[in-house]
């Protein structure tokens, strides 16, 4: 892949050039012309604070200048020279926040795979902690979605046409991060959920597939048990299940939550990704739909314009006005003959 | 040597260094070479978050200094004359520039005198200018694709500025595949000639330093045909999928539009028809249309399984599982929608226009056949009312063209039946085809006629049969083909600029067609690399054409030399 840099050739004549442009005498010299080497656009521009002053200076004293200065100043925007990076706009700093949270999001994910991994392991522990931290992590983690989804939808403000094109496409960007990240999050957790029952049915064999089906098999389980006498034992285990029932219930309660949170995230964000592959996708689509939206804007601002012209109210308007006019004469006439 | 990647591979590096957000300045021609390489999702992950054309850029005066902008742009004096608009008053905080082939002293001179305010970082040029349409095919969307067909006297500053393009386009290719080429034309077109020994002045003299690569292996081939070689292939109708979109409906970088034709659902109104991004259109775009319908009648079906699966959510498992395929359920659904579009309207337009009729005839006329039998089938055409006044036409032209010397009076009956009754038929269109690309301007033996090898293989294949009556014909590409694969391409017809004289077979060739590809001849060199010979083609051209562009090209370059001779 041959490539080939010009930017030393063009430094240097744009140096050269320079050398031959700027003024190197002070004010007083200024009232001789300048060479002609310096074209009219001397007079524009500048590097900067320092020079646009100055050359505002030698504009006022040399009659030969036609050019008022330009103004380096965007309004409301940067407050440095042009030739610096200037300010971003507000918004940027919500999508600035949003890819933070992504980040930190996504480093979350990472701690939660590791802390799935050493819940699946086999331990003498209870597990009650890995399962707290597991769902400490994926509270957070869903939290910080919510709320980079709440702020994406405030980035979709109105405003000029030029800055909404580039705030829609940073809202596409960001939206595809954030679904990829709540699909990662579920799969992650569905994983979890399907090893977690595997292992869990091999530990205990039949009882779990009653937790499973719910309440209602337990209630009939308990009748059942309590017409035959029981053992220490059998109490003993029966609490036990009883323990563990509530216990996995309670998990894929929330598993099931987080899976729904998400799952409301998901849509709300799929109205904004693109679909790849897709005529949306294609960059001319979207430069000639830029093009012929802000066309049709202009079309219908004209169209109002005129309709509004034509207005009903308007024409009663100068209607009254005129009779106000003809009345006021024949009162002057009246006052004139009598 | 896949042109796609080399395109991809040139965007991926302009915007690799640069942090920050950007914005992306493209010109009209730039902005197809981006759009098929590279999509919007991408250019988003580059944090590229505006895509404006460089024309439009100065009516705004909004700001945005703390975007910087990457230009990606042909040089031509246009575009410099935008750029020193915009360097003069910058919009954005800083400024990239890159050029799609070379920049001349006197432009960088230009440029450098209009950024006062310094805001020009950079000034490369990245030789990404021409389309990549597929991986072995690329076309450089030449607008005044007709001047290949007029005489140099008529417009010389236009036919000039063709060949530039052309030379230009060739030489941004080897230089993207970093190779110098050994360069073979057709001795009988001028116009490759011209750009044979144009290209060859640019590669080994004007920028020798540029091109000197130094690669062990044995220097690629170079070769530059004239279209009117074989003017048979853009004028017969075509039954694979991709030739066939594109001659039906048509395929414009890689984009069909479908707006013209009624009933389209409001977002298949434009579809996008490529194979780097779909891998069913990949699999299929050379298989005939009866292979088609059954293969999207197998997606359809798995689809409506799919659709049914998500249909029957129960459980909380369920409905989980569809949230997360969710979004490729959707893909799919816009995949099936789209090809089931086009299969449909496709099969509408063979139905109005009697196709599978008159291609019949075409290929009979193209391969086979004897001149009385082809001569009744014409006429009965041309008197069937149902054929549609294009078909007519090409009808008479491909008649024409494989029995103009045979029986004069005929051929005069049939182009007098044609005046009569197609009304929007421009008088000597047809003569004005065979005086261009008739039997004696042609190098190739296009109908097998000549050489008795050829004769053979005919007769055989006649009294063989074949499998599919409507694709039966082979491109003239695939006989040069054959005869690079084998050393067999005459010296005579096809001589070497210089002495570029090669020793052994080249490893790589890249085919260049003045006046245009069509997608045939590129599924044609797909089919040939897929078979793994050792030599591996690469085919190019100023347009892909179809029938319709072929034959307005055919009239404009008519009209302009008929407007000459009245001059004159």
């Amino acid at each position: 892949m041959a490539t080939r840099n010009r930017t030393l050739i063009f430094r240097k004549y744009r140096d050269a050039l320079k050398s031959v442009r700027i003024p190197t005498s002070s004010s007083s010299s200024s009232q001789q012309p300048l060479s002609s080497a310096s074209t009219s656009s001397s007079a524009r521009g500048g590097r900067g604070g320092g020079p646009v002053i100055e050359l505002a200076n030698t504009s006022f004293l040399n009659p030969n200048r036609s050019y008022a200065p330009l103004s380096t100043e965007d309004p409301g925007n940067s407050s440095k020279g042009a030739s610096t990076v200037g300010l971003p706009p507000a918004w940027v700093d919500i999508s600035e926040d949003i890819a933070a949270n992504v980040h930190r999001a996504r480093m979350k994910m990472a701690e939660l795979a590791k802390a799935h991994a050493k819940a699946l392991m086999p331990s003498f522990g209870d597990g009650k902690e890995d399962q707290r931290t597991i769902e400490g992590l994926t509270h957070e983690i869903t939290g910080l979605i919510k709320k980079s989804e709440k702020k994406l939808q405030r980035l979709s403000a109105g405003g000029p046409t030029e800055d909404s094109n580039i705030r829609k496409n940073v809202q596409r960007s960001l939206a595809t991060d954030l679904q990829n990240l709540s699909m990662e999050l579920r799969k992650k957790q569905s994983t979890y959920l399907k090893r977690l029952r595997q292992q869990k049915e091999g530990q205990d064999g039949v009882d779990l597939e009653m937790n499973l089906n719910g309440n209602r098999s337990r209630m009939d389980d308990e009748d059942g048990l309590d017409n035959m006498a029981f053992s220490d034992l059998q109490m003993a285990r029966v609490k036990k299940t009883e323990a563990f029932t509530a216990e996995r219930e309670r998990e894929i309660q929330q598993v099931v939550e987080s899976v729904n949170e998400l799952a409301q995230i998901m849509k709300d964000l799929s109205v904004l990704v693109i679909d790849q592959g897709t005529i949306v996708d294609r960059i001319d689509y979207n430069v000639q739909n830029v093009a012929t939206t802000v066309e049709e804007g202009l079309k219908q601002l004209q169209k109002a314009e005129r309709t509004q012209k034509q207005g009903g109210m308007v024409m009663c308007a100068t209607v009254l006005v005129i009779m106000c006019f003809i009345m006021l004469v024949l009162l002057i006439l009246k006052e004139i003959l009598f | 040597m896949v042109v796609v990647s080399a395109a991809r591979d040139y965007i991926n590096r302009m915007l690799l260094d640069i942090s920050g957000m950007k914005v992306l300045i493209l010109d009209s021609q730039t902005v197809s070479i981006v759009s098929v390489a590279y999509s919007q999702s991408e250019l988003l992950q580059k944090e590229v978050f505006l895509v404006e054309m460089i024309d439009t850029i100065s009516k705004s005066k909004e700001s945005m200094t703390h975007l910087k902008a990457v230009c990606f742009l042909r040089p031509t004096s246009e575009n410099i004359q935008y750029l020193r608009r915009q360097l003069a008053n910058p919009r954005f905080g800083e400024y990239h520039l890159f050029f799609s082939n070379m920049l001349k002293d006197t432009q960088i001179h230009l440029l450098a005198d209009s950024d006062e305010q310094e805001v020009v970082q950079q000034v490369q040029e990245f030789y990404a200018d021409f389309v990549a349409l597929d991986p072995y095919h690329f076309s450089l969307n030449l607008p005044s694709n007709h001047m290949y067909m007029l005489p140099a006297v008529i417009d010389p500053s236009g036919l000039q500025h063709f060949c530039d393009r052309v030379v230009d386009g060739i030489a941004a290719l080897f230089l993207a595949l970093k190779r110098r080429p050994a360069i073979r034309y057709q001795r009988t077109s001028d116009v490759a000639k011209r750009i044979a020994h144009e290209s060859a002045k640019l590669m080994y003299q004007k920028e020798s330093g540029l091109f000197d690569f130094r690669r062990g292996e044995l220097s690629p081939l170079l070769l530059i045909i004239d279209r009117r070689d074989d003017p048979v292939t853009p004028l017969l109708n075509q039954w694979t999928y991709q030739a066939m979109v594109h001659e039906l409906i048509g395929i414009q970088d890689n984009k069909v539009d479908l707006r013209g034709i009624a009933k389209a659902s409001k977002d298949q109104q434009e579809v996008v028809l490529s194979s780097e991004q779909d891998a069913f259109f990949k699999l299929n775009m050379h298989e005939n249309f009866g292979d088609i319908g059954m293969n999207i009648k197998r997606m359809v079906d798995d689809f409506q399984q799919v659709a049914k699966s998500n249909q029957n959510i129960q459980t909380i498992e369920d409905m989980a599982k569809f949230v997360e395929n969710y979004p490729e359920y959707r893909k799919m659904h816009g995949n099936v929608s789209k090809h089931v579009t086009l299969v449909t309207e496709m099969s509408k337009i063979v139905e109005e226009r009697k196709l599978m009729l008159v291609s019949q005839t075409e290929q009979e006329l193209a391969c086979n056949g004897g001149q009385g039998a082809a001569f009744e089938a014409v006429t009965n055409l041309l008197y069937n009312e149902s054929v549609s006044d294009i078909d007519r036409l090409r009808l008479v032209m491909l008649y024409a063209l494989r029995y103009e010397k045979e029986s004069p009076v005929q051929l005069m009956q049939l182009f007098n039946k044609l005046a009569s009754r197609t009304a929007k038929y421009k008088p000597g269109l047809v003569q004005f085809l065979l005086k261009q690309a008739g039997v004696d301007k042609r190098t190739g033996d296009l109908f097998g006629t000549r050489d008795f090898l050829n004769i053979a293989r005919n007769m055989a294949r006649g009294l063989k049969g074949v499998e599919n009556v409507y694709t039966q014909h082979q491109p003239l590409l695939f006989q040069t083909m054959e005869n690079i694969i084998k050393g067999r391409l005459r010296d005579v017809d096809y001589p070497f600029v210089g002495n570029h004289f090669q020793q052994g077979r080249p490893q790589d060739v890249i085919i260049f067609i003045v006046g245009g590809t069509t997608y045939e001849e590129s599924r044609s060199v797909a089919l040939q690399n897929a078979v793994h010979t050792g030599v591996r083609f690469t085919l190019g051209g100023s347009v892909v054409l179809n029938s319709k562009r072929f034959i307005r090209d055919l009239e404009e370059a008519q009209r302009i030399a008929k407007s000459s001779t009245n001059a004159v």
